[in-house]
């Protein structure tokens, strides 16, 4: 059966980001605050992700290797590494040597309980990864080409281990291709426990409800949604049980798309161990 | 106290308990996020006997399984409100992180908290009665000495091997009060000469209701074939092959006997 192998420091899983920096991505976020934009969401988004990632794999005073993550930016006419500052073009980073370089950590305060019935200010540390950032086109089926390269090399370094999981972060406008097709060929890559699974998340500037993990395309609101839901993987027994604990709306055919939400579930997706049910994700 | 793997040994007033642990399979000993400990009591005169399990997405998870199983044998308090009386084993968890450098992940993380699941099990020996205490998926199982394939008179918290999920309610190293209360489990139960209990952590819990409900159980070998820490990793190797999940396993077995027994071996 696929998607079964164990996720451990000698067999780690592994998350690549693709994340769109076109121009468009200047316009404003329809499915939040006023004024915000596409690309603000996205790095608020890609930050918290990683941020998470980090806490999650973070044992005692160390950090376990769990996981191994990339970043890919695309914009103009080409798909790079995001990475900035010492992990810069970098395609595949461990997770413990992406925590000890965030590119800055700042400080945010925030209200916490004092534990005698008030509120308190509490300083807490926000490492920052990215910057918004757009300039040009929205080569994504040239992001998809280059996740296809990066995930077929992983594959063969970790024949047994568990499939790369992609995430796209976009806003669904791909200028240089047909974006399905690209999709399926980066999902046919596999090794002995299954193929990469793909996941999409739409920043579009469409106000409206968001929509998480739909089993169909009947309610998204435009070509764009309907196209991203398409290229986007079914989600494995496991993850539908995860998400549906996390309160997630999912079902059995569930696809790995997310419109206008933050999707910071889905790096739980992924078994490591127990994870206690009274810890309340952030 | 319960925190290196391998065998123990102990003859209390009616009771032998042997323990039985190993690590996860590619982690170290130090890795190892189980703890168990037993105790004779006085009031009443009897043993107390706890297992924990630090739950793997949590920091300094194996300094609080060891608290709460310390802190239940050390207790006289065998109900609900045990769990209100954590206090003291809270603040010395706190106390031991305090003041050391952690790197911004380590003391986020800390920040939440430790987390384990628990099961503590009293046993009165004038009465002859049990008393378990349970909050998560560590889990209890009476066996009988009676007849050919031995029966199984109770399993508790979960009494079925699909009722183990990867996201229980444990107990947290910080005052979490909030539900908590609702979360704990307990049960009763009487004992005859010669019954078994089995006190297990998760994925060995599960995996031997599993070997039951499909017509294999290992009751039998449990009670007269375990005694040596080899006898143990045999078994482990052979469930590794047979559906056992990879995880820190502990398993510590109680054979209860109406009068008295001296230390012997079984």
């Amino acid at each position: 059966m696929a998607y079964q192998a164990e996720i451990s420091r000698k067999n780690p899983g592994c998350f690549l980001f693709l994340v769109d920096q076109s121009e468009s991505m200047e316009d404003p976020f329809g499915g939040g605050e006023a004024g915000r934009r596409k690309a603000e969401e996205l790095a608020t988004i890609l930050n918290k992700l990683i941020h998470n990632l980090c806490i999650r794999c973070a044992k005692s005073d160390s950090i376990y290797d769990y996981f191994h993550v990339g970043v890919l930016g695309y914009s103009e006419a080409s798909c790079k590494p995001a990475f900035g500052g010492e992990l810069s073009g970098r395609s595949l980073v461990p997770i413990s040597e992406l925590a000890s370089k965030p590119l800055r950590i700042e400080d945010k305060v925030k209200k916490s309980d004092d534990g005698a019935g008030g509120v308190m200010d509490q300083t807490v540390k926000f490492p920052v990864w990215f910057d918004p950032y757009w300039k040009g086109g929205t080569p994504m089926c040239a992001a998809l080409k280059e996740a296809t390269k990066i995930t077929q090399t992983w594959c063969q370094e970790h024949p047994n281990g568990f499939p790369p999981i992609v995430i796209n972060i976009t806003d669904g406008e791909a200028t240089d291709g047909d974006l399905v097709a690209e999709a399926r060929k980066l999902a046919a890559v596999s090794g002995e426990d299954g193929s990469v699974l793909l996941f999409n998340i739409h920043l579009s500037s469409t106000a409206g409800p968001s929509i998480e993990l739909p089993g169909n395309g009947n309610k998204l609101p435009d070509q764009h949604a309907k196209q991203l839901f398409e290229a986007s993987s079914t989600l494995t027994p496991f993850m539908v049980a995860r998400a549906t604990e996390l309160g997630m709306p999912a079902e059995e055919n569930s696809r790995g798309f997310i419109f206008n939400a933050q999707p910071l579930h889905v790096i739980h997706f992924l078994d490591i161990g127990t994870r206690p049910a009274n810890v309340h994700l952030r | 106290m319960g925190t290196s793997c391998g065998e123990a040994r102990h003859a209390a007033n009616e009771c032998d308990i042997k323990v039985f642990c190993c690590p996860k399979l590619g982690n170290s000993l130090e890795e190892y996020e189980d703890a168990w400990a037993h105790r004779q009591t006085r009031t009443p005169v009897g043993i107390r006997v706890a297992v924990a399990d630090g739950a793997t997405e949590s920091s300094f998870a194996k300094l609080w399984a060891v608290l709460l199983a310390e802190s239940y044998v050390r207790s006289e308090l065998a109900g609900a409100e045990f769990f209100a009386r954590l206090k003291p084993a809270r603040r010395l968890w706190r106390r031991r992180l305090a003041g050391r450098p952690l790197p911004w992940f380590a003391s986020e993380k800390a920040e939440q908290g430790a987390f384990a699941a628990f099961l503590g099990v009293e046993i009165d020996a004038h009465k002859n009665r049990w008393t378990a205490l349970a909050v998560g998926d560590c889990c209890l199982m009476q066996v009988d000495d009676v007849g050919k394939g031995m029966r199984v008179l109770e399993m508790f918290p979960l009494q079925k091997s699909s009722q183990f999920t990867m996201s229980p309610y444990l107990i947290g190293s910080r005052s979490d009060s909030e539900s908590l209360n609702e979360r704990v489990q307990i049960s009763k139960g009487s004992l005859r000469d010669g019954d078994m209990l089995l006190l297990a952590t998760d994925a060995m819990a599960a995996w031997l209701l599993r070997q039951h409900e499909e017509g294999r159980p290992l009751w039998k070998w449990l009670y007269r074939k375990l005694g040596t820490p080899e006898s143990f990793a045999a078994m482990v190797a052979y469930g590794r092959k047979n559906g056992l999940r990879n995880d820190d396993f502990t398993l510590v077995r109680v054979i209860h006997h109406d009068s008295p027994v001296e230390a012997k071996e079984r």
